[in-house]
């Protein structure tokens, strides 16, 4: 249910001024203790446990009751609610630029891919299929897919961020720009 | 769905996860303390508003900032993600959301407000921005480009805001003040003078 971009249907945004940090006592406590599963696993996996949630409850839920869900089943999945030990480092990716050449250059226009899978993925549903236009390499990274399936981060791949002319995927009343950030197993030459 | 609260399913998580070591209520406490003062050197908007005001007044610490804005923003806050920095101008006005879930600039704005992680906002900003952006009071002539940048990686966006008219000579700390969190991911504009 998480993949929301373009959904229709949700209504105004809902702005409060001067929010708290925390609207409860407990949302603090959940955010605190994403750190304890955290230290076994990747922000991919996190991700993909949040989207296992039934699309129902998922919509019931406030940000926090989602990442507690997910904080529950990542702990179980990983035996600390009943075990003491001592978590396995997961050696974090570096964010410094990265110094080789990929496919892609750019201003080269490139194809989404359409990677329907049953696991995880970041590419977003009103996005696939559609050409956009490099704008520049932007990155190296493990891909999300498979981080998510092993809780460890694998080789890099080159992450590009693509330009789309908003009117190829909204209509021609959209007159904005809009850019992502994509790994380079998710483009093709259109 | 569980019949038990969520402050209650909480406190039995914490439970475990204390009994056995792998989390400490009293850090957990000072944790939140620390957050919700959101005093010192870390993430804050106050601290993104810092980083704006130097880029509005030392052209060198600009262009590193878009650049190289892992190197630089080092000096203030260590960076473990990629970052961009996204600069409007006269022609173009930036706008960053996530659509898919909740990424958000927190290693240098701290946690991002409800309404960045609401449906409503992940839904719609990318389809009708004008439209949301109009919900904050904020009209985008339609001359002006508008880029809206979804956070579907690891890199993270801040966006930097128009240096406002009227402000002159004004040093680094005053023109901090007129710096928003929300003229920071682009559904606001800096106060005025």
């Amino acid at each position: 249910m998480h993949d929301l971009g373009g959904t229709h249907g949700f209504g105004p945004v809902p702005i409060e001024i001067d929010e708290p940090l925390f609207h409860e006592r407990w949302e603090g406590r959940v955010w605190r203790m994403l750190a304890a599963v955290m230290a076994r696993t990747t922000i991919d996996r996190f991700r993909y446990t949040i989207e296992q949630m039934p699309p129902a409850e998922y919509l019931a839920s406030s940000y926090y009751e989602r990442w507690l869900w997910a904080i529950e089943h990542l702990a179980a999945e990983q035996g600390i609610l009943d075990s003491a030990d001592e978590p396995a480092t997961v050696a974090r990716p570096s964010p410094a630029t990265p110094t080789w050449a990929g496919p892609f250059h750019e201003g080269d226009r490139v194809r989404v891919r359409n990677p329907v899978t049953n696991g995880h993925t970041r590419v977003p549903r009103y996005l696939r299929r559609h050409v956009g236009r490099v704008e520049r390499v932007a990155f190296a990274w493990p891909n999300p897919g498979e981080s998510a399936v092993t809780g460890t981060y694998g080789e890099p791949e080159l992450v590009y961020t693509v330009a789309f002319a908003a009117a190829d995927l909204f209509g021609p009343a959209a007159d904005h720009t809009i850019t992502a950030d994509l790994g380079e197993s998710d483009l093709e030459e259109p | 769905m569980s019949d038990l609260t969520p402050a209650q399913r909480t406190e039995i998580l914490e439970r475990h996860l204390h009994d056995h070591g792998h989390v400490d209520s009293g850090d957990v406490d000072a944790a939140i303390a620390a957050a919700e003062s959101a005093s010192g050197d870390g993430p804050s908007p106050a601290l993104g508003a810092r980083i704006v005001a130097r880029a509005w007044t030392d052209a060198d610490f600009r262009a590193r900032l878009l650049n190289d804005p892992v190197a630089a923003l080092a000096e203030y806050h260590p960076q473990t993600v990629p970052i961009a920095v996204l600069e409007d101008t006269a022609s173009v006005h930036n706008v960053i959301v996530c659509t898919l879930c909740s990424c958000y600039p927190g290693g240098l704005l701290g946690n991002p407000p409800a309404w960045y992680k609401s449906f409503e906002y992940r839904s719609r900003v990318v389809r009708e921005p004008r439209a949301v952006l109009a919900e904050f009071g904020m009209e985008v002539d339609s001359s002006v480009e508008l880029r809206v940048h979804d956070s579907t990686a690891e890199q993270r966006y801040l966006v930097l805001p128009l240096r406002p008219a009227g402000t002159d000579g004004w040093d680094e700390e005053q023109l901090a003040s007129l710096v928003t969190r929300n003229s920071m991911i682009g559904t606001g504009r800096p106060l005025a003078p």
